[in-house]
């Protein structure tokens, strides 16, 4: 299976605004989802000032809190999963 | 710093906002855009109106510009770019953000199911409880606090309630006014800054010089250093290196950037012959003089203890000197962690010009729309010693006192103690004053963690503490004596005491 690219900005505008909160939620994410993500760190997602910011499969979330980017995550992951095995 | 809150961001914004058009040069201009941009009609609503947000915003606004919290905004703005800073506390609570948290201390909840026993009305010496609508009530003009109440209650159905405020200051310093809004007893505050990371309304703020900074910067002729707190490392997270911090400060348009770690060495050197030469003939123990929050306290709390605490002057102070003992030309900034350095400095004009937090500096950073993660690393490798460094971290200064006595004066014993925590420190000198605790030389750090955990950080000090340490094993030289620079500098001249 593909893994969910999840990009977290920890440029200095996004890090101001908590993108160390957001790591560590994801780190504290249940572990059997962990191998599922591809997590990078990103620079700069060009929505300075709206942070923090992170990309999930290419699209750009803004305004993001640790709860919401959980629940982001895991719709993602329940999509993915009803693709492989539709009910 | 562990969280940030919405409490948290808005203020960051606050900063960040007014940075970048101080930078721009549009500052005066645009100030009250600020009402409209950090808190929109759409956007999430926290008090009862966007009214009050902004009410609240303004007195932000006006306390990160260094001017009297009632000031309209243009004129406020002005008087910041005209380098005026007005003679106001360096913490105060913002009156309109406070909520006027309930000041009755314990209160019968839901969970009271008016049992038979009654243990509550009882054990109350002041008559203060009785039966209500099918539950107990404390009649609050009679209650006196005791809190027999509570620990009767088999239910656990009375609840104490304290202000967060008021919990965090190990002082007793803050209170409820006569309006119910919290209100700081300046006689008792050291301007630690608990208060202020505890409140949830974010209504206690420390006032900023942000703006008089960046018109210095843009338009002084003096070389003005910026000095980082050794705690700097780690703050900008796992990824960014030291090197690339200096440099992205330097972009500020500073003229260098030393670290402060250099002037712990200074500190350590004299404090480890301040007290080989005075304990046990003169006093019995001394404590560290770094942590203003910790001298502030033995000056306003315990004054009879002020004999025990070190002459030396601080790290921050150190690096001042060392700056201006070599450029006559410069002003000196300190970035660090600490709220309480805004009134140390104030107290040492010719040494420090300005103080940031890291919260400041970073907010600045953004405004002036520098990327600390995107700058190159430029390879800076610490002047100081490994023990310098690890001054930014609790036990960090034991040990570079420790270390430099061994090889300073190794017939000297030295029999080291530390706390965390002003309560805490409080206690723990009392102790070795009364010989309870076998000590002859005291650590105190008003903030959990040490300066790490300080109300100005930007990472949490359990991470950073970790990456301090990282850090200062890639110092070249261990023990600050054997930074010759350092004593080199010593020998310049001796000054770097001060009388209390």
């Amino acid at each position: 299976m593909k893994s969910l690219l999840v990009e977290v900005c920890i440029g200095t505008s996004c890090h101001l605004l908590g993108a160390q909160d957001l790591l560590q939620a994801i780190e504290e994410f249940v572990p059997e989802n962990q191998a599922k993500l591809d997590i990078r760190g990103v620079t700069c997602l060009k929505t300075c000032g709206r942070g923090p910011n992170v990309r999930i499969d290419g699209q750009v979330f803004t305004n993001v809190t640790p709860d919401y980017l959980i629940a982001v995550i895991q719709s993602y992951l329940l999509q993915e999963e009803e693709l492989l095995c539709p009910k | 710093m562990s969280q940030v809150t919405e409490v948290v961001k808005i203020r960051r914004k606050v900063l960040s906002e007014i940075a970048r058009m101080a930078f721009a040069g549009n500052l005066k201009e645009n100030v009250e855009e600020i009402l409209q941009t950090v808190v929109t009609e759409t956007g999430p609503r926290y008090r009862c109106c966007v009214h009050k947000e902004r009410a609240v915003l303004k007195d932000r606004v006006n306390l990160a510009l260094c001017q009297p919290i009632n000031t309209s905004l243009a004129i406020s703005a002005e008087n910041a770019l005209n380098m005026e800073f007005a003679d106001i506390p360096i913490v105060s609570v913002l009156p309109e953000a406070c909520d006027q948290c309930p000041i009755d201390k314990f209160m019968v909840t839901d969970a009271c199911r008016n049992c038979v026993a009654h243990h509550c009305i009882n054990s109350c010496a002041r008559k203060a409880i009785m039966v209500v609508n099918n539950k107990a009530y404390i009649d609050q003009s009679k209650c006196v606090e005791c809190g027999l109440c509570k620990k009767s209650c088999p239910y656990c159905a009375i609840i104490e309630i304290s202000r967060p405020c008021e919990r965090a200051c190990d002082l007793e310093a803050i209170n409820a006014g006569a309006d119910r809004r919290a209100v700081i007893d300046y006689n008792k505050c050291v301007e630690c800054g608990a208060c202020k990371t505890a409140c949830p309304f974010g209504a206690i703020g420390d006032r900023s010089v942000i703006v008089q900074l960046i018109q210095m910067l843009k338009n002084s002729d003096k070389h003005i250093y910026a000095i980082l707190a050794p705690a700097f490392i780690g703050q900008f997270g796992l990824k960014v290196r030291p090197g690339q911090v200096m440099k992205a400060v330097k972009e500020l348009g500073f003229y260098e950037v030393h670290e402060v770690a250099f002037g712990a060495d200074i500190t350590t050197i004299e404090e480890t012959k301040e007290f080989a030469a005075t304990v046990p003939a003169e006093r019995a123990f001394m404590t560290t003089s770094c942590c203003p929050a910790f001298v502030g306290m033995v000056e306003k709390h315990m004054p009879e203890m002020l004999e025990q605490v070190s002459s030396t002057v601080s790290p921050m102070i150190a690096t001042g000197r060392w700056i201006k003992n070599n450029d006559p030309n410069a002003l000196v900034v300190f970035v660090g962690p600490c709220i309480a350095k805004k009134a140390e400095a104030k107290k040492y004009p010719d040494d420090i010009d300005y103080v940031l937090t890291f919260e400041e500096m970073t907010a600045m950073l953004v405004g002036a729309g520098i990327n600390v993660s995107e700058v190159e690393d430029d390879g800076y490798q610490t002047i100081a010693s490994r023990d310098g460094n690890a001054f930014a971290r609790a036990g960090g200064l034991v040990q570079a006192v420790v270390d430099a006595t061994a090889q300073m004066a190794p017939d000297v014993v030295v029999k080291p103690h530390r706390s965390e925590g002003l309560s805490n420190c409080k206690a723990a000198l009392r102790q070795i004053k009364d010989g309870k605790i076998d000590a002859n030389f005291f650590e105190g750090m008003a903030c959990f963690g040490g300066c790490v955990g300080g109300p100005g950080t930007l990472s949490d000090y359990r991470v950073t503490s970790r990456l301090v340490d990282n850090h200062a094993n890639t110092a070249k030289i261990t023990a600050s004596p054997e930074n010759n620079t350092a004593v080199e500098e010593i020998k310049k001249g001796d000054n770097w005491h001060h009388g209390h």
